[in-house]
């Protein structure tokens, strides 16, 4: 069990400036916290607008939120400047976690509702689509169970129920090189149709969930973290238990909103 | 006519209905009803008004309340007649509803100035309803219920479009400090611009829920000589050298409320005032006098024991009412979270308040309400006493903050817990504030 100082970890968090309209910046917070508990030293990086490659390499972790329009051109000029490098850490297997915006990036493209088609960085097999105007956009509290396929015995899981709160125009539309984050128990997940919500591919994760995810679902915040560990060290390792009473409360006044049992 | 007169006698059959049997939803019901018969109720009455009526409106995320009161005891105490909408009936069917009760059966309004607050999705609709306002004063533009808004530059741009519409007989009052706000100005010949001036409150950095960081006429990124809270402060594009418009107005004589966010609505109200050509004795008097809005830094007694509501809706108000009540040196805090339609379904936003700088300096911490369970853990990861390190839950952290769902039971607690000398302080969101005065005084409010 991890539980002194020789390990430590360096998260990149990328556009904290520009990339977190949604309390996402909790995901960071949460991220930190269970560390230092466990006494794993940690690093933060803010990846800014222009940011340098060379802070990339060092980080363990990515994480980045989602954002207002308007900021969202901006990050996606800067980003696509650094897409190989981004694509080669991913690819190379880099735990991380990309929320709405940040998930919709990742993908092929974007098409708009007249049509146009805003280029994505292409790194995970997927689109997103406006579904026009006069659609509605996905807005409400959600609940998932984590796929089974990509939590493999090796991340041994007992909570697989996953809660959020999800705002987003985009319908997102998975290809076959991704494997879905979870199915969706209650809510709409990427399209309001297939009951898919989010998307895996080696270690990276894009998930629709803001509340932000990962207080609410502690044992999602531990599988990446252990990701994240097991990747610098090459060796597995499994994470002290902390006390998770609370987050067990919080869940269950999101399943009670959605009327189920989680 | 007839039907308009029609619509006013049932309104107050409605209110007065609503009243006796203290139904809570009556305020906006009569307006509601008078719009779907006449959906250009609010145009008609307000027309038939105009010789002698005089409308001020006042949009913005944050002290829209509080501003337009401070306006109505200015202009009262000066013999005016006014009128406002009730607290947060600020929709279309809330306007109306005040001017059903406000009206007489013959849909005379007997009033000098109609003060309207306007939600932020509304503005652009009031102003189909009312030509050219005499005064709009927009206070500011913070992240607020993204579920239900959407997000800040979208209602900017919106209340961009409606205002160029405007003719030079409105005249905006605007704050200076927030730049999507000071835009709204651009252009425009009838503006006058307010802000505050604090050596106290100025800061270097940005909070985290910073959000009009970056320019409203060119998108470069903004950059401030400094920073009062949020993203307002003195600010400057260097990539088309747009920048705070520096004649503003920031010397109101008195100020009724604490917190820099109290300051800039004075400020606005004092403007105001003073363009409609009131005299400064009589706005420094009316302020002296002044007592705040419920749920709005609202001082109650309870059995002897002061409690205090600061209404915390967003996370620039909290984070301003946790600063406030750090400076009046607040020792027992209770926050109640709902996540109710008129608090936001979504509570994400509690991740982007401050909470670090703020929980040591608290003794106890109360918290409550439909989602009790998030803000513990809210403050759980902002908690430098948390510390799970031995397994064992740290006892100073354990018995420092304390939560309760129910909260009767909550209130109950926190004030056993507060001391005979101190004050309890609470900070409630919108639907929960007004339970809170409903266990409190005994009594609904709307």
């Amino acid at each position: 069990m991890i539980h002194n100082a020789k390990y430590s970890l360096t998260f990149g968090w990328l556009y904290p400036e520009l990339m977190s309209t949604y309390g996402d910046r909790g995901n960071i917070i949460v991220f930190q916290k269970r560390c230092e508990w466990r006494g794993i030293g940690v690093e933060i990086i803010r990846l800014d607008l222009g940011f340098k490659t060379d802070d990339l390499s060092k980080c363990d972790l990515l994480f980045m939120g989602g954002s207002q329009d308007k900021q969202q051109q901006i990050v996606m000029e800067d980003l696509m400047k650094k897409r190989k490098f981004l694509r080669n850490r991913i690819e190379n297997g880099i735990p991380g976690l990309y929320i709405c915006g940040a998930y919709q990036f990742l993908g092929k493209y974007y098409k708009e509702a007249d049509g146009t088609i805003i280029p994505g960085l292409d790194i995970l097999d997927l689109y997103t689509e406006s579904p026009g105007k006069n659609s509605p956009r996905l807005i409400g509290n959600i609940a998932i169970k984590l796929n089974a396929e990509i939590l493999n015995a090796k991340y041994l899981i007992h909570n697989t129920n996953v809660v959020g709160f999800e705002n987003h125009g985009g319908r997102t539309y998975l290809g076959k090189q991704v494997k879905p984050l979870g199915k969706v128990l209650k809510g709409f997940g990427n399209n309001g149709g297939d009951l898919t919500e989010g998307a895996n591919y080696k270690n990276s994760f894009g998930s629709y969930l803001h509340g932000p995810i990962l207080p609410k679902n502690p044992e999602f915040a531990d599988l990446l973290i252990k990701l994240a560990l097991e990747k610098k060290y090459n060796s597995p390792t499994s994470l002290s238990p902390l006390n998770d009473s609370l987050e067990e409360n919080a869940c269950k006044s999101i399943a009670k909103r959605l009327d189920i049992d989680l | 006519m007839m039907r308009n007169i029609l619509l006013v006698i049932i309104g107050k059959l409605v209110l007065a209905f609503s009243k006796i049997f203290n139904l809570g939803s009556g305020s906006t019901w009569p307006g509601h009803i008078a719009l779907s018969v006449n959906k250009n109720f609010i145009k008609d009455i307000l027309k038939a008004n105009d010789n002698r009526l005089k409308t001020i409106l006042i949009a913005g995320t944050n002290g829209k309340t509080t501003t337009g009161k401070l306006i109505q005891n200015i202009l009262e105490e000066d013999g005016k007649k006014a009128f406002q909408n009730t607290a947060g009936a600020n929709l279309l069917n809330g306007i109306a509803s005040s001017i059903v009760l406000h009206s007489s059966i013959l849909c005379a309004l007997n009033y000098d100035y109609a003060i309207f607050e306007i939600d932020e999705n509304t503005l652009p609709l009031i102003l189909k309803e009312i030509d050219n306002p005499d005064f709009i004063i927009i206070l500011n533009l913070f992240r607020d219920q993204l579920d239900r808004y959407g997000e800040i530059n979208t209602i900017a741009k919106k209340w961009k479009l409606a205002l160029d519409k405007l003719t030079s007989r409105t005249k905006l009052i605007l704050n200076a400090d927030d730049p999507q706000i000071a835009f709204l100005g651009d252009s425009r010949l009838d503006v006058a611009y307010f802000g505050i001036n604090s050596q106290k409150n100025k800061n270097q950095n940005f909070q985290h829920a910073s959000d009009s960081t970056y320019c409203p006429n060119c998108s470069g990124k903004l950059t401030y000589n400094y920073i009062y809270f949020s993203h307002l402060g003195d600010w400057i594009c260097k990539k088309c050298n747009y920048k705070h418009p520096k004649k503003i107005y920031t010397s109101s004589p008195f100020y009724p409320l604490s917190g820099a966010y109290n300051e800039y609505n004075t400020n606005a109200a004092v403007l105001l005032s003073e363009k409609i050509g009131i005299e400064k004795r009589i706005i420094n008097s009316a302020l002296r006098k002044f007592q705040p809005a419920f749920g709005r830094q609202e001082i109650l007694n309870i059995n002897g024991k002061k409690v205090q509501i600061f209404l915390s809706k967003n996370p620039t108000s909290f984070n301003e009412s946790l600063r406030t009540i750090r400076d009046l040196n607040a020792k027992n805090i209770l926050i109640v979270l709902n996540d109710r339609i008129p608090d936001g379904r979504d509570i994400s936003w509690i991740w982007d308040i401050e909470f670090e700088e703020f929980v040591d300096n608290f003794k106890s911490i109360m918290i409550s309400g439909d989602r009790a369970f998030d803000m513990a853990l809210r403050i759980k990861y902002a908690n430098s006493s948390e510390n799970q390190k031995s397994k064992i839950k740290n006892q100073k952290c354990s018995e420092k903050v304390k939560t309760i769902e129910n909260l009767s039971e909550a209130i109950g607690e926190s004030l056993k817990s507060t001391a005979g000398k101190e004050a309890l302080y609470i900070l409630p969101t919108y639907s929960a504030m007004l339970e809170v005065r409903k266990i409190l005084t005994g009594k609904k409010i709307l």
